[in-house]
């Protein structure tokens, strides 16, 4: 009996600390969604839950141009840019993972680099690039520092999840008859796809948050992405108050994200490669 | 069905070191053999090089009679069973030992049909639509097998297949790889470190140490003939013993006491020009307890008599271990075959005597035991080069 009440001590103790660990991260996620739903009248009032319960904020902001088509920028953006950060991501840690050759550490070592330097130092430089460049304000522009600053994130987790993969499979598939590309598209690329699928995952986020480039490096709707349109939210008038259309769009914004790790996490399954050694 | 040959073929890496240097081996049509040595004797890396996996810095490999030494793995028709297994974890058994099909482009009625019958012979066809990590060792084990028999290659290269499996399970696959490669006739090379595989499985072993091929027969006849000291020490369990010994006036002066030689080895020692200084080897079961030994042999043999150290009943025999006074020093060769054998002797002066004998003796640890042995069974070989002085063609 003392066993089981301790136990029951010790989940309602655990219980507690998990709700305020939860509601500590939850809360202000829930707040920017309560202010969406509100309405103009009672944006203010400080109810947590909406009195007042109303979608226009939703649909003022699909019909302004000045939401949808960033988002529509964010997303070609960020997708193009996983694509290509992936599948370089990938060579690059398949042969990090793999082969030994000359430089590999220095390698390495620079992406680390790459991934630690200061972003905002590049901001000025890179502006004046890309603008002598004509990539100013266009989705390349956007793309191109994406992918440098995903690259080594990409290689890191990347090749993490190559050298799990044991060596010996290549050299059974080769055995069997397989191509170098063949081993690699029907032996490796199937028991790295989680690590893939979480790559593309980190990659996406990454992509689709930031903040810093997005609005130094456009100047117009033509590749403005959503972090930085809202910034430029405006009410109807000059004197309105854009809180409400500010917070829906914020929801919005988020929905692919969660939609992205829904789909690939199923994807995601643990221990895939268990079973084809002798463990 | 193939024949190999290897040629002279090198192994050296590129940072100098010599893996495998100047291995001569033919391998007849359907013949198992077996490749055995301590670790790092180049076993593996012969066979990588076979299979094509790793390149070869010199020499030629011939299949069939023809070069193959820049052919890729794939256009050589080999198959390969490996330590690990190496199945795809992604695959279900049958989707594993169809894979080489697939990758031949077979159609899908001969797939299913050629995975059916090697499932049925390798008795995995209830575990068929199971995924790789289901599986128990064994299972694994024939998966991988399977594998590899399905598409009918010109041969078959088995990487320490039963290394990871526990012993008693090892034995059984050991007797079932033997049937198995009957029944195909395949053309099998077989790497292992484990004398008794080697002993039990091949037509032939190829001793090797250091990248080098020490010899070259049937088990039987390495066990009997042994080329040189490794040799003599690597095969057989426990193996033999040696003894450091000096030749003098038609007698054998060691440990074991003074031995006249038999003709036999007196005729096979002058003819092979032997020096002074000799290690005399022999067998643990070329010795008995003298109380179970007839008149009549005992009068033929010779014996002498120490303390038992240690005594180890097998039920069926005695394994009985002395430690003799040895004057004369212990030999380099012996310091580094009871090294790759494994079975470096705890330091000290004397030398280790292993003798089986049989299970009605009443030796006891700690007390004196005369022991018999037969002086025609006793094996000379140079202390220098390691070559066996009693060897006979």
């Amino acid at each position: 009996m003392a066993m089981q009440t301790a136990t029951a001590g010790r989940k309602a103790r655990w219980a507690l600390l998990d709700i305020i660990v939860v509601a500590y991260a939850l809360v202000p996620v829930l707040w920017i969604a309560s202010l969406s739903f509100k309405s103009k009248e009672t944006l203010a009032d400080g109810n947590f839950f909406p009195r007042e319960w109303t979608l226009d904020n939703y649909r003022d902001i699909f019909a302004m141009g000045e939401f949808v088509r960033p988002l529509i920028n964010s997303i070609g953006i960020s997708l193009i840019a996983t694509l290509i950060a992936v599948v370089l991501g990938m060579m690059a840690a398949y042969a990090i993972a793999r082969l030994d050759f000359p430089g590999k550490k220095l390698l390495v070592g620079v992406s680390l680099l790459i991934a630690m330097f200061p972003q905002i130092s590049l901001v000025t430089p890179l502006f004046n690039i890309e603008r002598e460049l004509g990539l100013f304000d266009t989705w390349p522009g956007l793309i191109l520092p994406y992918i440098t600053f995903a690259l080594p994130l990409a290689i890191y987790t990347l090749s993490s999840f190559f050298r799990e993969i044991p060596w010996e499979l290549e050299k059974a598939a080769k055995m069997d008859g397989a191509t170098p590309a063949q081993a690699f598209r029907k032996v490796i690329a199937p028991l790295a796809a989680p690590g893939v699928f979480t790559t593309a995952i980190l990659v996406f986020i990454l992509c689709w948050n930031d903040f810093l480039f997005a609005i130094s490096l456009t100047s117009t709707e033509a590749s403005r992405t959503v972090p930085a349109a809202l910034s430029f939210f405006t009410g109807a008038s000059q004197f309105e108050d854009p809180t409400g259309t500010i917070s829906a769009a914020a929801v919005v914004i988020t929905i692919p994200i969660i939609l992205f790790v829904l789909f690939f996490q199923r994807r995601i399954v643990a221990g895939l490669t268990s079973g084809a050694v002798k463990g | 069905m193939a024949e190999i040959v290897l040629d002279k073929v090198t192994k050296r890496y590129p940072d100098g070191a010599l893996a495998v240097s100047e291995m001569n081996i033919e391998i007849a049509d359907g013949e198992f053999i077996i490749l055995v040595g301590p670790s790092g004797c180049g076993k593996s890396t012969a066979l990588n090089m076979i299979a094509g996996l790793e390149d070869i810095s010199g020499g030629e490999l011939r299949i069939d009679g023809e070069r193959a030494n820049e052919k890729s793995p794939k256009d050589r028709d080999i198959a390969m069973v490996f330590q690990s297994y190496a199945l795809y974890p992604h695959m279900s058994v049958r989707e594993n030992m169809a894979f080489p099909l697939r990758l031949a482009k077979v159609d899908d009625a001969t797939v299913k049909s050629k995975v059916e019958e090697a499932a049925k012979i390798l008795d995995l066809t209830q575990h068929l639509d199971r995924r790789p990590s289901n599986l128990s060792g064994g299972q694994r084990q024939r998966v991988a097998m399977g594998r590899a028999i399905v598409r009918s290659p010109n041969a078959f290269l088995m990487d320490e297949p039963l290394s990871n499996l526990d012993a008693k399970l090892r034995g059984q696959m050991r007797t079932s790889v033997s049937k198995l490669q009957k029944q195909l006739g395949t053309t099998t090379v077989y790497v292992t470190h484990d004398q008794t595989e080697a002993m039990t499985l091949g037509d032939r072993v190829v001793v090797l140490r250091g990248g080098h091929v020490q010899q070259i027969g049937s088990p039987q006849f390495l066990y009997d003939q042994p080329a040189n000291l490794f040799v003599a020490g690597f095969i057989g369990s426990p193996s033999m013993n040696f003894v450091p010994a000096t030749l003098e006036g038609g007698a054998l002066k060691s440990a074991l006491g003074e031995v006249p030689l038999t003709d036999r080895i007196r005729t096979l020692v002058e003819s092979s020009g032997a020096g002074r200084e000799v290690v005399a080897g022999i067998r643990p079961e070329h010795f008995e307890d003298v109380a179970l030994v007839d008149e009549q042999h005992r009068a033929r043999g010779a014996t002498f008599s120490s303390t038992v150290d240690v005594l180890e009943s097998m039920g069926a025999e005695k394994y009985a271990y002395f430690s003799l006074e040895s004057e004369l020093a212990q030999t380099e060769e012996l310091a580094e075959i009871a090294a790759d054998a494994g079975s470096a002797d705890v330091p000290g002066s004397g030398t280790t005597i292993v003798t089986r004998l049989d299970a009605a003796s009443t030796a006891k640890e700690g007390e004196t035991l005369q022991v018999w042995f037969d002086p025609d069974r006793i094996q000379l070989f140079d202390p220098k080069s390691g070559r066996n002085l009693t060897f006979e063609d």
